[in-house]
């Protein structure tokens, strides 16, 4: 599971290093706390304030929580248009102004436990290659944690 | 002007509305989570009394995925109708969906109360709540706001809500047509009362909200 002490550092890193890659605006790492079943954002590049900190993911609401409901990749390309559900059910994208954004699950044990979602304030969006870097780098975060 | 039988009908078309979602509610938070807990137990149980390790597992995450939904019907309950809201009062009744609202928005919400809770009829209970999660769901929309300064005043004869936010502000004028301001401002006229919407461009908006009563009223039931 993730553990604050030993991980925060690796996977902040890797998230720098995605946000630098990709040229995005956002990147945020959310996963299920290590008592109990809450799902929190515990790391964020390129955030413009604190609230992530204290939202907690809703299991199949929104973009994090559908990732992690159904352990598949999603994209918002034009928020708040074109989207399942309401407008509040995405935080994430409110906090932080996102009009675009992808995430991908985070596997621990087979099982999709957190998202790494990379985002943008304007509706820029990710490129093939891009879409690949997202994945390769969840993967080196589901290394990090498993060790 | 809107005249008195179309009022009436408003008023009884918003209580059948009001209704239905405190039973759905009610539904959902004492009837599919209790059944779902028993569920949940059950396969608890059941983990223990396992040795294959894999099945375990499987058991295990089972499990979680029970108690995230259980966890996710509660919250919808609370946002639905809070279950303290009919029973124990307005000011619990906002504390709780508060709680909520900084854990699925970021926003803190700084509460205060001054002077003690007038019990007031349902109706009056439920209309003010409405109006306060309508404008907190709009500071979480679009006021980019952390914080939320919510001041609640009881007096004798009134009770004052006063909801302030630090955000981007908007032109009040330009806006007032717009379908959330306006639902705002009929349901408080609905139960007898005001709403004041004032807003600085990158300073914050604040709304008061002031509802008069009777000082005998009866909280079981209309005003006495």
């Amino acid at each position: 599971m993730f553990n604050k002490s030993k991980n925060y550092e690796p996977i902040l890193q890797e998230c720098k290093q995605l946000k630098k890659e990709i040229n995005c605006d956002f990147v945020g790492f959310a996963f299920q706390n290590t008592i109990g079943p809450d799902i929190k954002w515990h790391i964020a590049a390129g955030n413009h304030n604190e609230k992530y900190k204290l939202i907690s993911v809703r299991y199949g609401k929104g973009i994090a929580g559908r990732v992690i409901s159904t352990g598949r990749a999603m994209t918002i390309e034009d928020f708040p248009h074109h989207i399942i559900g309401k407008v509040l059910e995405y935080p994430i994208m409110l906090a932080e102004k996102l009009v675009y954004s992808h995430a991908v699950p985070v596997y621990y044990k087979e099982a999709a436990k957190g998202v790494l979602l990379v985002g943008n304030r304007s509706n820029k969006q990710l490129s093939r290659e891009d879409v690949l870097i997202v994945q390769a780098a969840s993967n080196k975060i589901e290394k990090i944690i498993s060790c | 002007m809107e005249r008195g039988p179309e009022r009436n009908i408003n008023q009884y078309l918003l209580q059948s509305s009001e209704d239905e979602i405190k039973r759905i509610a009610l539904e959902l938070h004492e009837g599919v989570a209790q059944t779902l807990f028993s569920i949940y137990t059950g396969i608890q149980l059941l983990e223990t009394s396992t040795e294959d390790i894999k099945m375990k597992n499987y058991v295990r995450e089972m499990a979680e995925v029970l108690e995230r939904t259980i966890q996710e019907i509660r919250y919808l309950s609370v946002e639905l109708h809070p279950p303290t809201l009919s029973t124990i009062g307005f000011f619990p009744a906002l504390q709780s969906y508060l709680k909520l609202y900084t854990s699925t928005f970021g926003i803190v919400v700084d509460i205060e109360q001054a002077g003690e809770e007038i019990p007031l009829p349902v109706n009056h209970r439920i209309g003010l709540f409405r109006v306060c999660q309508e404008a907190l769901a709009n500071i979480a929309k679009y006021a980019d706001s952390a914080k939320i300064k919510l001041q609640l005043n009881w007096e004798h004869h009134r009770v004052q809500i006063l909801i302030q936010d630090f955000g981007i502000g908007f032109d009040v004028d330009a806006h007032i047509e717009s379908h959330g301001l306006a639902a705002m401002a009929e349901r408080m006229k609905l139960i007898g009362g005001d709403c004041i919407i004032t807003s600085q461009l990158g300073k914050g908006t604040t709304i008061r909200l002031e509802l008069g009563f009777a000082s005998n009223v009866n909280g079981e039931g209309e005003k006495v």
